[in-house]
């Protein structure tokens, strides 16, 4: 790819992401013409409920898609590349699944103890399950450190995340068996994803918390790189395994923890990403691979919510429900081509 | 000058011992042949020697420095290895793995400055890979794989070059080239090259240094013409009377 050919692509993807995101103000159960929503943006509009609707709905849940995006896709790809495996993402090492159980714990167990759903809690709940879903992620996060730090072996590792994902949602069935029907419709409801519960009150830290984990995931580009030539070379070449290991699974998982207490396990999107930003700029050299998964992973995000806010969908359709359409042929065309990103 | 110092150095894994009590030195330009059966140890000690498994007991020394004294970056600016295993990524450059080499060197970002572009032009040269140098890793022959691995040891810029069984799975002619860039690097460049090999009849041609290490024996040094003369290498290899005969001629 030319340099001139990889400009003129990096372009078209920044312009695509304003179309999408102009779209995801556009589309939706009531219809705004154009204009008004160019009004709203320009702050020359005085109609009170665009505002509302665009400022405080639309515009919101239309940054959360973007920020989890670019926090999946990064994770994943600096998933895929420490474990040498293209079908690695942060939902493989159990994380996700910590998550889930988590939230399962607060709001499944917490009904079933005081015979009131949490659920009927209304703002509180969506706090609760924030910090739930985290510590959850955190917990496994750092038994999955305890265990990287017992073995060098990545094979060893990912087997004993999937273990960890296994005994989690069991747990997470057996509280289920256990609990009132509106709580676990209210799991469940979580479970599918969506970007819509974050809001205008607490966009700014998850805005924060994201950032923080990209920024930082530029910086291990160069590590990354190295990666690529196998472990062993890695080593010889003066880099720190156990060291450089624990760093960059501590920024997938805390950027996979952040995106799932937010929007919910949003599958898909960390796995097929970084094979799409691969495959489209043809390169494996991740200081170009990072920000463009991000920018790519914003695009998908936007994209399937576009999909799931289409009229008569009503805001409805699980993100989960549309991401799993775009991921699971990539995931079928990766196995087809016997893409191994590194053995 | 003495480039590298083994003192009673015990390799192996926790309790499992696999080679004991090696003391044995190598000076610079000096091209010595690790051989010994399947299972001697042959690996273990070039896992130890890099620092990615930690010698039982015993001292290694770069250059008069401790290896288990000093950083990783220091270590990487001493010795390169080549191994069996390959970079294995579909969009991976041959320029990209050469470049790697250079990862020591450079900044944070890895960017390569002049000089690194052109110490990798000329590890490509002296390899003679200059006109693979855009094509993708992964769609090489093996031979040319393993010229890529050297050229990114020489792109490292260290006094050692280590290979683990480069000869193996090289067709006839490759086999020769591949001995005689290393015996080139060796006496040119001032390298020292360690290496393992099978191919026994084949590598005397290019170095009469051996270190021989069988299971439950001790570690060797020594000349070839003097491990054939008492017998060292018929026992170690447990071959027979013919082939030593055949081998000392």
């Amino acid at each position: 790819m030319t340099k001139k050919v990889r400009i003129s692509t990096i372009f078209g993807i920044v312009l695509l992401g304003i179309v999408l995101f102009l779209m995801n103000l556009f589309v939706g159960s009531v219809t705004i013409p154009f204009n008004d929503i160019l009004d709203v943006l320009l702050k020359e509009s005085d109609d009170s409920k665009l505002i509302t609707i665009i400022l405080n709905y639309r515009m919101p849940q239309a940054v959360t898609a973007m920020l989890a995006g670019a926090g999946l896709a990064v994770s994943g790809l600096l998933m895929q590349t420490l474990f040498r495996n293209p079908l690695a993402d942060p939902s493989m090492l159990g994380i996700s699944s910590g998550a889930s159980l988590g939230v399962g714990i607060v709001i499944l167990l917490t009904g079933a103890i005081s015979g009131t759903a949490v659920s009927s809690f209304g703002w509180w709940s969506t706090i609760g399950v924030s910090l739930a879903a985290f510590t959850g992620a955190v917990a496994v996060l750092f038994l999955i450190l305890a265990f990287n730090s017992r073995t060098k072996n990545m094979a060893t590792l990912i087997i004993i995340g999937l273990m960890i994902a296994y005994v989690a949602s069991s747990i997470t069935d057996i509280l289920k068996f256990f609990s009132q029907k509106e709580d676990i419709h209210a799991f469940v409801i979580w479970g599918m994803g969506s970007f819509s519960a974050v809001g205008t009150s607490k966009l700014g830290i998850l805005s924060v918390s994201v950032l923080i984990g990209l920024i930082a995931s530029v910086f291990l580009s160069k590590n990354l790189n190295v990666l690529l030539l196998g472990e062993m070379y890695a080593e010889n070449l003066g880099l720190n395994i156990k060291r450089n290991s624990l760093i960059i699974i501590l920024i997938s998982g805390y950027l996979t923890a952040i995106v799932t207490a937010y929007c919910g396990p949003i599958a898909f999107v960390g796995l097929a990403v970084p094979h799409i930003t691969r495959f489209l700029f043809k390169s494996s050299d991740h200081r170009l691979l990072i920000p463009m998964t991000m920018l790519i992973g914003m695009n998908l995000t936007l994209f399937c919510n576009v999909i799931a806010r289409m009229p008569g969908f009503d805001g409805n359709l699980p993100i989960n429900a549309v991401t799993a359409f775009i991921g699971a042929p990539v995931v079928i065309a990766v196995i087809l081509k016997g893409n191994k990103v590194v053995r | 000058m003495e480039i590298l110092k083994l003192i009673s150095l015990t390799i192996g894994y926790g309790d499992n011992t696999i080679s004991s009590d090696i003391n044995v030195s190598l000076n610079e330009g000096d091209m010595v042949a690790l051989i010994g059966p399947n299972g001697a140890g042959k690996s273990t000690l070039f896992k130890t020697l890099f620092g990615n498994i930690k010698p039982i007991s015993g001292k290694i020394y770069f250059n008069g420095m401790d290896l288990s004294e000093i950083s990783h970056m220091e270590r990487a600016k001493m010795l390169s290895v080549v191994l069996t295993t390959r970079p294995d990524d579909m969009f991976l450059k041959v320029f990209d793995v050469v470049a790697a080499g250079r990862y020591p060197y450079v900044g944070m970002f890895g960017k390569l400055s002049g000089n690194d572009e052109r110490i990798i032009e000329e590890s490509l040269d002296i390899i003679g890979i200059k006109e693979l140098k855009n094509r993708l890793f992964n769609t090489l022959s093996d031979g040319e794989r393993q010229k890529v691995m050297i050229a990114k040891a020489l792109a490292q810029n260290t006094p050692i070059i280590f290979l683990d069984e480069p000869s193996a799975f090289l067709d006839y002619p490759s086999k020769i080239e591949l001995f005689s860039i290393l015996k080139t690097l060796a006496v040119e460049k001032k390298k020292t090259i360690i290496f393992s090999s099978h191919d026994l009849e084949l590598l005397l041609r290019y170095t009469d240094n051996l270190w021989v290490m069988a299971k439950n024996k001790h570690f060797v040094a020594g000349k070839c013409h003097d491990l054939l003369e008492d017998d060292t290498i018929k026992n170690y290899f447990s071959i027979n009377d013919v082939e030593n005969d055949w081998l000392k001629k």
